[in-house]
């Protein structure tokens, strides 16, 4: 009973290293994401001059602001998956088999 | 008329072959609720795209560009940047904790019946409100493409989608979405080629014309937008509101892991993302080439827009190219209605016959064949229910319940979940706090609002959530503190947490 308690800390010291790991890189990138794509619903709103300057032609900074959000949510998607298959997954299956000897 | 008739005769004798196919591998409720969980995360991705581009985007984001600018590439964007929310807080914890639905991941945190009984609330509400505007607009579009009457048009919709679910389950769904976002995609790549061969292949050009042809102000926010407040409040519904759409949560029940699961949504974010930003090239482009007098002449909400640029790209009005390509992209949107709404009506009957009638109702006690006869008679029974609420909608504005569904889902079903998931003291209270207080908040300033009440609303925006959603997790947080603390429920947290990140459920 007390090896299979002890087994259990083991097994949630591992869950909280991956929590931690994954609040570490998942804060910032949902700040950077919520900031760029709620920031410029902020400026269409209140600073529609500001999306009147123009970029290149007829474009204007609203449309460009618009294409950097698209690249911006594919980049993080990609650098999320990266982290994730680098970082978090060997975390886990840590704390995976921890928590499966815990069971045992 | 008749070449769209035929095309889509084509796909739904594809789809109807499909779901022979998938009925004869539906046995358990494994297989009916997800598949059994054997779909490959690309095929997820395209079933995912299925689900995201409604005709809401399809056509709807075409034609509000088109006709209001800069408006209609936000309502664009929003539908993609909501999935970083999924593929970093969601997707993954979802897959690890639940079995079929929203509701089995509330249960296993919280193992009480009243969070459950929240829980399936949520998602009936939500799926309901996005399946009414569905069907009302499959009915009008169905009418403008084919020249069936509305009420026709609801009927053989909503068999087709009985047919497709009752029988075919998950399996059918998914692969009901993979032809439809292929044939989605497929359609979306030939009209921007032959688009942007008329520019020279420089999509600045669609922008220089447009300027020129209905001045600076149009490529300016604003035109469709005009309460600031509602920019900001249409940006949050989307970033949240998509994490609390049981529809699109179910999918990811369908990939054996989570990593499967984190790689559909990254394929997803590329499939749709790409759409949606080609939705405002279209606008653009059927703004010029089209010109937004004779799109408002077809339909005045713009919902003909991308049809109309097909046509006048195959050739114009009359043409055998323009005619073809006019049939080719009503038939897809025709499917894409109708695989959207297979989606809405399982993902419904799912919660109804898990999560109420076996987990809530008998208490789990329920045989895994007699699970799977109830799940099928329930999606009949939503159908029916759809068909007829579609038909009394006619007529009726059902533009606030598209605003109520994804406000709902962001406003009660998003804290419930991420609460569930990450806070420790979170209890029952909470479950039952957040999801009253999101929902009624929505409700109410939906209903006072100026999409219900026109010039008299009590209240000025027509999307509620910059309003509802701090209430829900505000309501979620007192319900928790005020419930007192459930020393078992914050025990029984760590091993929660260890099968949220890990998938390794707890004896």
């Amino acid at each position: 009973m007390a090896r299979s308690e002890a087994r259990l800390e083991v097994a949630q010291a591992a869950v909280r290293s991956l929590v931690a790991a994954k609040l570490r890189f998942l804060v910032p990138m949902t700040i950077i994401f919520m900031v760029g794509y709620i920031g410029l619903t902020v400026i269409a709103g209140f600073a529609k001059g500001l999306m009147a300057v123009k970029v290149i032609g007829s474009l204007n900074l609203g449309f460009a602001l618009i294409a950097f959000n698209y690249v911006l949510s594919w980049l993080l998607a990609l650098v999320y998956e990266r982290i994730a298959n680098k970082i978090f997954d060997p975390l886990a299956s840590r704390a995976a088999a921890a928590g499966r000897r815990s069971a045992a | 008329m008749s070449i769209t008739l035929s095309i889509f005769a084509v796909i739904l004798l594809i789809s109807l072959g499909i779901t022979y196919w998938a009925a004869r591998r539906t046995a358990t409720t494994s297989d009916f609720y997800a598949a059994d969980g054997r779909l490959t995360a690309a095929q997820n991705g395209f079933a995912l795209a299925g689900d995201w581009c409604s005709a809401a985007a399809f056509l709807g984001f075409t034609g509000l560009t088109a006709l209001y600018g800069m408006d209609g590439a936000f309502y664009a964007l929003g539908p993609l940047v909501a999935f970083c929310t999924v593929l970093f807080l969601v997707a993954e914890p979802l897959r690890n904790s639940g079995r079929y639905t929203l509701g089995d991941v509330i249960r296993s945190r919280m193992q009480t019946r009243a969070s459950l009984l929240a829980a399936i609330t949520g998602t009936v509400v939500v799926n309901f409100a996005y399946l009414m505007p569905q069907m009302a607009g499959a009915g009008v579009l169905v009418r403008l493409l084919t020249g069936i009457s509305y009420d026709w048009a609801e009927i053989f919709v909503g068999i087709s989608m009985i047919v497709y679910v009752a029988f075919g389950g998950m399996l059918a769904t998914t692969w009901v979405q993979i032809v439809k976002a292929v044939l989605m995609l497929g359609a979306g790549a030939i009209v921007l080629v032959m688009a942007l061969s008329l520019v020279h292949f420089n999509p600045l050009s669609f922008f220089a014309e447009a300027e020129a042809k209905y001045g600076a102000g149009y490529l300016l926010p604003g035109n469709y937008l005009k309460n600031p407040f509602d920019q900001i409040s249409l940006g949050l519904g989307y970033v949240l509101g998509l994490a609390g759409l049981p529809h699109v949560m179910t999918r990811f029940y369908t990939v054996p892991d989570a990593k499967a699961a984190r790689r559909s949504v990254v394929w997803v974010m590329f499939l749709a993302g790409a759409f949606f930003a080609a939705t405002t090239l279209f606008g653009l482009a059927a703004a010029d080439f089209v010109g937004q007098d004779t799109i408002r002449a077809a339909d005045k909400g713009g919902n003909l827009t991308l049809p109309l640029l097909a046509q006048y790209l195959g050739g114009g009005k009359g043409s055998l190219g323009g005619e073809l390509m006019l049939g080719f992209v009503a038939a897809v949107a025709v499917a894409t209605i109708l695989a959207v709404v297979s989606a809405l009506t399982l993902s419904t009957s799912s919660t109804i016959a898990h999560d109420f009638y076996v987990n809530w109702f008998k208490g789990g006690r329920v045989d895994g064949r007699r699970e799977v006869w109830i799940a099928r008679a329930t999606a009949v029974v939503i159908g029916l229910l759809a068909i007829a609420l579609g038909i009394l909608a006619q007529g009726v504005n059902v533009a606030v319940l598209v605003i109520l569904a994804i406000c709902v889902a962001a406003s009660a079903n998003f804290p419930v979940l991420i609460l569930s998931l990450f806070w420790r003291r979170f209890n029952t209270g909470g479950v039952i706090g957040g999801m009253t207080v999101g929902l009624v908040s929505s409700v109410v300033l939906a209903m006072i609002g100026p999409a219900m009440r026109g010039s008299e609303a009590l209240w000025p925006l027509v999307n509620p959530t910059i309003v509802s959603m701090p209430l829900g997790f505000l309501g979620a947080v007192v319900g928790s503190l005020l419930a007192g603390r459930d020393m078992e429920n914050e025990k029984r947290f760590d091993a929660f947490l260890l099968q949220v990140h890990t998938g390794i459920a707890p004896e």
